[in-house]
C-alpha cells in the first residue's frame, strides 16, 4: 500500500496539502463534552486544536512509524492528540494512569515510544526519573494555554498511511513481557465501517462513554466510532461512581441516545440512580464481561427501552464482533447473537491448522473454540511474531473462548480458555502479578488466580510459599507489591501455604490451586498490616 | 438506634469492606472514604446494600446523591435524617 491515507478530500491538487478532516468518517468529528468540567469543544474548535497539537509534536521531533505513550484519558486533550499523532504518521499508544513507575517504565522498555505525553508536572517529574526510558516526556499542559487559532489553516499533508500502526493497546505483561495489540488505520477502519453498516449512527447521535479510553472497548467502539461519525461524545470520567449513582439524571440532561458499559458499572446504577425519565435513551450495549439474562432484563426495564445488546468484542478484533441486533429476541444468560462485520466459527480444536478443515467444525448447539475472521482483526501483537502466530491462522483469530452456534445461527458463549481474570470487565493477567510476586527476594513459588467476587464478577486472590512466612515477611510482600503493581491488580485474599500443587507431570494449574486454597482461610491481611 | 450506636455499626461494617492497609482508626469523621483510599469506589455499592439491608432504605425509589455516603460523618447524618422521616 502506498500513497498517504487521508488525502481522498482533495486528491489531485497539486501543492500536496491535504485537509485532515478527510480523516474524519464523516465532514468532521462531533462535539465533545465533559460534564465533570463542563467544558465543550465543536467538531470545529478540535480541529482547529489539531493543527495547535500537530505543531507541538512536529516540534518535538515526531516522525512517522514513531510511537507515543499518552498518559491521560477520557477528556478533550486526548483525543485530539490522537489526532495529532496520527496525522504524523505516528501511533499512539494509550496508557492506563493508574499504572506503578514500574509498570510504565516496562512497557516503555518493550515498545521504545518516542514521546511520553503526561498531563501533570507531578507525572512528568516522576517518569522523568525513571533511568529506562528512552524517550522524552512531554508535560503538555503548557500546549493548553498557548494560542489555539490553527497554524495549519486546517490543511496539511498527512503522513499516515493506511496500514501503518494506529494504535497499541496493551492487554496484558505490565510487569512482565508485554502483549501489545496492534491495530493499523485499514483495521480500525474496518470495525467502524461494519459498525456503521450494520448499526447505522443515528442511534449514536448523542454518545456517553464511562469506560477507559485506554481500553478498546472504550476507545475504538464507544468513543471513536460515533465520534469520528460526527456524532457528539459525552466523556465521564471512566467508571465514575458520582456519575453512575446519577446515570438517570446524566442521560437525561445530555440527553444520551446511546452509551455502552460493563456489567459490573449496573450494580451501583441499578440500585443507586433513579431512571432516566426524557426517553432519550435508544440503545445500550454491554460488553467485556459476561452479562447474565437476570441483569440484562434488570437493565432494559430501568431503561425503559429492549435495545439493550450483549456487545461480544476482544481487542484484537477491534472490540464489538458480535452482538444480540437480531429481532427479537429474549435475553439469555451467554447469548451474545450474530456476527458484527465478523464470521464466526466453533471447532472442536484450537490448534492453528484447525479452521480450514471441515471435520473440526462443531454442529449446531455443540461446545467449542471460538474462531473468528474479520477484516478488523489486529495486526498482530508488538514485536511478538511467535505468539500472533498462535492467535491467527490464515486471518482467523482463535478468541480463547468456548461457546456454540444454535440452530439459528445465534453465538453464545459458554466460558473461556484465556488465562485472565475479568474483574469488572477489567481484564487482568495472573502471570502479572506472578512476575512481581517472584521478584521479591522471600518468595519461593506463587501462583494468583481468580475468585468470585460479588460486586466485580471476578476478583483477584493468590497463593504463595515464602521463604520466611512471618508477618513481617507479608508486610515487605505488600509493600512491594504496591510499589510494583497497579492498585487494582492487587490481589484481595492472600493464601500463605507451604506449596503448590501440582498435577502428574509436575505442572500447576490455577484452577486446582484456586481449589486448593478454598479449602482453607485467607491470610487477615488488615490485621497483618496494621500491627507494625 | 441511638447515633453512637449507628456510628459502631457502621464502622464495624466498614471494616469488612475496607482495604487491608488502610486503617480505619486514621480515617477523620469527615475524610472522604474513597478519596482516602479506604474503600474502593465500587464499594459504595456495600454500603448502599448496607443501608437499605439496616434501615430500610430503598434508593430505588429516590435515587441519591452521591456525597451523601462521602465520608462516615455525612452517611451518618443521612441514617439521621432517613429515620427522621
Amino acid at each position: 500500500m502506498s500513497g498517504n491515507l487521508f488525502c481522498s478530500a482533495i486528491v489531485g491538487k497539486k501543492d500536496k496539502i491535504y485537509r485532515y478532516n478527510s480523516m474524519f468518517l464523516d465532514s468532521q468529528p462531533g462535539c465533545i463534552t465533559e460534564p465533570q468540567s463542563g467544558r465543550s469543544w465543536s467538531g470545529r474548535e478540535i480541529v482547529a486544536r489539531v493543527g495547535v497539537r500537530i505543531r507541538h509534536l512536529q516540534g518535538e521531533g515526531l516522525c512517522r512509524g514513531e510511537r507515543v505513550f499518552v498518559l491521560y484519558g477520557n477528556k478533550l486533550e486526548f483525543f485530539v492528540d490522537l489526532l495529532a499523532v496520527w496525522q504524523l504518521g505516528a501511533s499512539l499508544v494509550p496508557i492506563d494512569g493508574r499504572l506503578t513507575p514500574f509498570e510504565i517504565e516496562n512497557l516503555a522498555r518493550a515498545v521504545k515510544p518516542r514521546l511520553l505525553l503526561v498531563d501533570t508536572p507531578a507525572a512528568a517529574s516522576t517518569l522523568s526519573g525513571l533511568t529506562a526510558l528512552e524517550g522524552q516526556v512531554v508535560d503538555t499542559t503548557a500546549w493548553d494555554v498557548a494560542e489555539n487559532s490553527d497554524p495549519l489553516g486546517g490543511r496539511f499533508h498527512s503522513q499516515a498511511h493506511l496500514d501503518d500502526d494506529a494504535l497499541i493497546l496493551f492487554t496484558s505483561g505490565s510487569t512482565g513481557v508485554p502483549k501489545g495489540v496492534v491495530h493499523s488505520h485499514r483495521s480500525l477502519r474496518a470495525r467502524w465501517m461494519a459498525l456503521r453498516d450494520g448499526l447505522g449512527v443515528e442511534a449514536f447521535r448523542r454518545t456517553l462513554c464511562l469506560l477507559p479510553t485506554y481500553f478498546g472497548h472504550g476507545l475504538i467502539c464507544n468513543s471513536l466510532f460515533p465520534w469520528l461519525a460526527g456524532q457528539d461524545l459525552i466523556l465521564a470520567p471512566p467508571f465514575s461512581t458520582d456519575f453512575l449513582m446519577r446515570l438517570g439524571w446524566l442521560i437525561d440532561e445530555y440527553k444520551i441516545t446511546f452509551m455502552s458499559s460493563v456489567p459490573s458499572m449496573w450494580g451501583l446504577a441499578l440500585k443507586a440512580s433513579k431512571p432516566p425519565a426524557a426517553q432519550s435513551l435508544q440503545r445500550i450495549h454491554c460488553g467485556s464481561a459476561p452479562l447474565s439474562g437476570h441483569l440484562w432484563r434488570q437493565i432494559q426495564q430501568w431503561a425503559g427501552i429492549k435495545e439493550v445488546f450483549n456487545a461480544y468484542g476482544i481487542t484484537e478484533t477491534a472490540s464489538w464482533t458480535a452482538g444480540t441486533s437480531v429481532g427479537d429476541f429474549t435475553p439469555e444468560d451467554g447469548l451474545v447473537g450474530v456476527g458484527w462485520g465478523a464470521v464466526v466459527k466453533i471447532l472442536k480444536s484450537s490448534e492453528g491448522h484447525a479452521p480450514f478443515d471441515a471435520a473440526e467444525q462443531c454442529k449446531a448447539e455443540e461446545s467449542g473454540y471460538v474462531w473468528l475472521n474479520t477484516p478488523a482483526l489486529m495486526a498482530g501483537y508488538y514485536r511478538q511474531p511467535e505468539l500472533t502466530d498462535q492467535v491467527i491462522v490464515g486471518g482467523w483469530f482463535l478468541t480463547g473462548d468456548i461457546g456454540l452456534v444454535d440452530q439459528r445461527g445465534w453465538l453464545y458463549l459458554k466460558g473461556r480458555e484465556r488465562e485472565e481474570i475479568n474483574k469488572g470487565g477489567m481484564k487482568i493477567y495472573p502471570a502479572d502479578i506472578d512476575a512481581v510476586v517472584e521478584r521479591f527476594g522471600g518468595t519461593k513459588e506463587v501462583c494468583a488466580f481468580a475468585v468470585s467476587d460479588p460486586m466485580y464478577g471476578q476478583n483477584v486472590a493468590m497463593a504463595v510459599v515464602l521463604k520466611e512466612q512471618d508477618a513481617p515477611t507479608i508486610r515487605a510482600l505488600h509493600d512491594w507489591m504496591k510499589r510494583h503493581l497497579a492498585e487494582f491488580k492487587m490481589p484481595v485474599r492472600w493464601y500463605r501455604v507451604e506449596s503448590l500443587p501440582r498435577n502428574s507431570r509436575g505442572k500447576i494449574s490455577r484452577q486446582d490451586v484456586e481449589a486448593y486454597c478454598a479449602r482453607s482461610a485467607p491470610l487477615n491481611l488488615q490485621s497483618i498490616l496494621s500491627s507494625q | 438506634m441511638e447515633t453512637e450506636q449507628r456510628k459502631t455499626a457502621l464502622i464495624d461494617f466498614l471494616r469488612t469492606i475496607q482495604r487491608p492497609d488502610c486503617p480505619l482508626q486514621e480515617i477523620d469523621g469527615d475524610l472522604s472514604l474513597v478519596e482516602s483510599g479506604l474503600i474502593d469506589s465500587l464499594a459504595l455499592l456495600q454500603i448502599i446494600t448496607y443501608l437499605e439491608q439496616t434501615y430500610g432504605i430503598d434508593f430505588r425509589e429516590k435515587g441519591i446523591d452521591p456525597g451523601e455516603l462521602r465520608s462516615v460523618n455525612a452517611i451518618l447524618e443521612f441514617i439521621g435524617r432517613e429515620a427522621a422521616a
